[in-house]
Parts: structure tokens; sequence; C-alpha cells
């Protein structure tokens, strides 16, 4: 089992790092057309933020912040976005992801439409994978586990 | 300007190779675990030299960024791992 | 561009492979796991706040040199970091230093 680290060097770097290392996640989800980058490269770094919070802290401090709720939450809404994307161009009388349809619904050239809507996909597709990773790490590191068994009700 | 920096890629490349061999005969798992930290952090150093040669350095820029981050948090979580006193 | 700009940008890579070298003999040659660690945890860490601090020189003022000088700062921050975890963590797994004259094999885990 992760225990907190009782060292105040580790735990203060990383409590500075980590808004700065979301903060660039979000630079590489937001630049995918223009530079290395994308939905699934910019979840892994949110999601390693995350890492390095849980590493630092323990399962229980980090726990407290993260519930398992907001965790499924996450992962459920990046799901939405991504198909509810796909289902509003298809209620426009278009095929199933074609963006061109949503010029009509955000007043926009088509063309402009396209990178939107593929803006739109890509930050859906970053908070799915940041919430998975982050579960997994947690489901393999706690043993199976919960971290307070008695209080939480089964 | 191409040319020096071809030396000085190649040159680190060597320095990669040497330190390899602390990676493989480094006795005990502590060794090597600083070896990967510096073949990391040589690494880092190759990737923006080949955007120079490459003339597209936004692009390598980027990348050795998200390399330099994945290193740290790698090397934390093998010493806090490595670090336990009781078995899994 | 101007060739001061190249000049002194090439200075710093210069330095800056020179301390890589230093660091790299350092790991191989020292008897015991926490000189190595000194070796690489200073050495290699000034090697690359030289070696980024030529690059950027040799960009010019840009958004990459900012991008550059980022990284350049959060490796100054999280690499002795790493480097104080790791040795603290080998210090509770009761690696003993090495001492002169004392123990003269190398004890790793």
């Amino acid at each position: 089992m992760i225990r907190s680290s009782e060292d105040i060097i580790v735990r203060t770097v990383s409590r500075i790092l980590v808004p700065f290392i979301q903060l660039f996640a979000l630079y590489v989800i937001a630049h995918g057309h223009h530079s290395p980058g994308g939905g699934f490269q910019g979840g892994v770094i949110l999601g390693a933020s995350l890492v390095l919070l849980l590493i630092t802290y323990g399962p229980q401090e980090t726990r407290r912040h993260i519930s398992e709720k907001s965790l499924i939450a996450f992962g459920s809404l990046g799901v939405i976005v991504y198909s509810g994307i796909g289902l509003i161009c298809l209620f426009l009388l278009g095929n199933y992801l074609d963006y061109g349809k949503l010029s009509g619904l955000l007043r926009v050239v088509p063309s402009e439409a396209r990178s939107l809507g593929i803006l739109g996909v890509e930050i859906g597709v970053g908070f799915t994978v940041m919430a998975i990773m982050f579960s997994i790490f947690f489901d393999i590191s706690s043993g199976g586990k919960p971290p307070d068994d008695e209080k939480n009700n089964p | 300007m191409s040319t020096f920096f071809l030396t000085i890629g190649f040159g680190l490349c060597a320095f990669v190779f040497c330190v390899l061999y602390r990676v493989v005969f480094g006795p005990g798992v502590f060794n090597r675990i600083a070896a990967i930290s510096a073949i990391g952090t040589k690494t880092l150093i190759i990737l923006l030299i080949m955007g120079f040669i490459y003339d597209r350095v936004e692009m390598f820029v980027d990348i050795s960024m998200v390399y330099a981050l994945l290193n740290f948090i790698g090397v934390l979580a093998a010493a806090k791992f490595l670090g336990l006193e009781t078995d899994l | 561009m101007m060739g001061g700009a190249i000049i002194l940008s090439a200075l710093f890579l210069l330095g800056g492979v020179f301390f890589f070298f230093t660091a790299t003999v350092g790991v191989l040659r020292f008897p015991d796991f926490f000189s190595r660690l000194h070796a690489t945890g200073k050495g290699d860490t000034l090697a690359v706040l030289l070696c980024l601090i030529g690059l950027a020189i040799y960009e010019g003022f840009s958004l990459t040199a900012l991008k550059i000088v980022f990284i350049a700062v959060f490796m100054a921050l999280a690499q002795p970091t790493a480097t104080h975890a790791i040795s603290r963590a080998a210090l509770r797994k009761g690696i003993q230093p090495w001492m002169k004259g004392g123990q003269e094999n190398d004890s790793g885990v």
C-alpha cells in the first residue's frame, strides 16, 4: 500500500508543479492540429499529473479530493461529448460525424465548422483518457481494496 | 552550423552508450534507476538538437518537454515503489 | 543572425557537453552508488541547463526560445527532487555508503 511521503521536499515540489503540468496538457489538447498532440496525448499527461499527486500524498488524501463518483462522471462525460457531437450531426441531416453540417447551427462557414468539431471530440477524448488512466493506476496500486472500507457502505 | 550540431549529437549518443554499461552491469536496482534518469536527460538534448538540424524546432520543443515530464514522474514512481518495506 | 550570438551559443553548448562528459566518467568510475548519484544528479543538471541556454540564444527572440527557457526552469526544479527521492529510498533500504579503507566491494542491493 502506498503511504504518504513524509518528505517535505517532494511534497512541496509536486504541489508546485501539478497545476503547470495540467496547463501544459490543456495546451497539448488544444494544439492538436498544429503540433504533435491531440486528445490522447493530452489525456495521458493529465492522467500523469494525477498519478504524481497519488504517489506523493497517498491514496486516502487523494481520494478525498478526487472521489470515485467524479472519476466516473468524467469518464462518461467524455463519451457523451464525443457521441453527442456525432448525434447532432446526424440530426442535422448528415452522416454520423459529418462536421460540415454544424455550420448551420454555429453560423460559420463549413470548413470552420469542421475544425471546431474536431476540437470538440478531442476534448471529449482527453477527459475520458485522464479518468481511465488514473482509475487503472489506483486499482492496480491499492491491490483491489478501497483504502477505507468501513466508512463507505458497499 | 549544422555540422557542429551533428558532431555534438554524435558525442551525446556515445555518452548514452557509455552509461548503458551501468544499466546492464550495475550491481543492484538503484544503480539502474539512476542510470536511466541520466539517459533520459541526454535524450532530451539529443531531441532538441535533431530539431535544430531538421529546421523544425517548434515541433521538437513540445516533444522534449513531455519527455522531461515523464522522466521525472517515472523516477519518482520507481523510487517510491523500491522504498517500500513490506512486500506488495 | 549576428556572429556574436552564434559564438556565444557554441560556447554554452561546448560547456554543456564537457559537463556531460565528466558526469558520464563519474557514473562509470565512482566506487559507490551514492557518489554515482552525486555525479549524475549535479553534473547532468548543470550540463542540461547550459545546453538549453545555448540553444535558446541560438534561436533568438521568439516563442520557441521562451518554451526552451521553460524546459530549463522545469529541469532545474525537478531533477534535484528526483535525485533526492531516490537517495532517500536507497538509504531506507539499507545501502551503506562507501568508507575509505573499510569495505572494498560495492554494496548495492
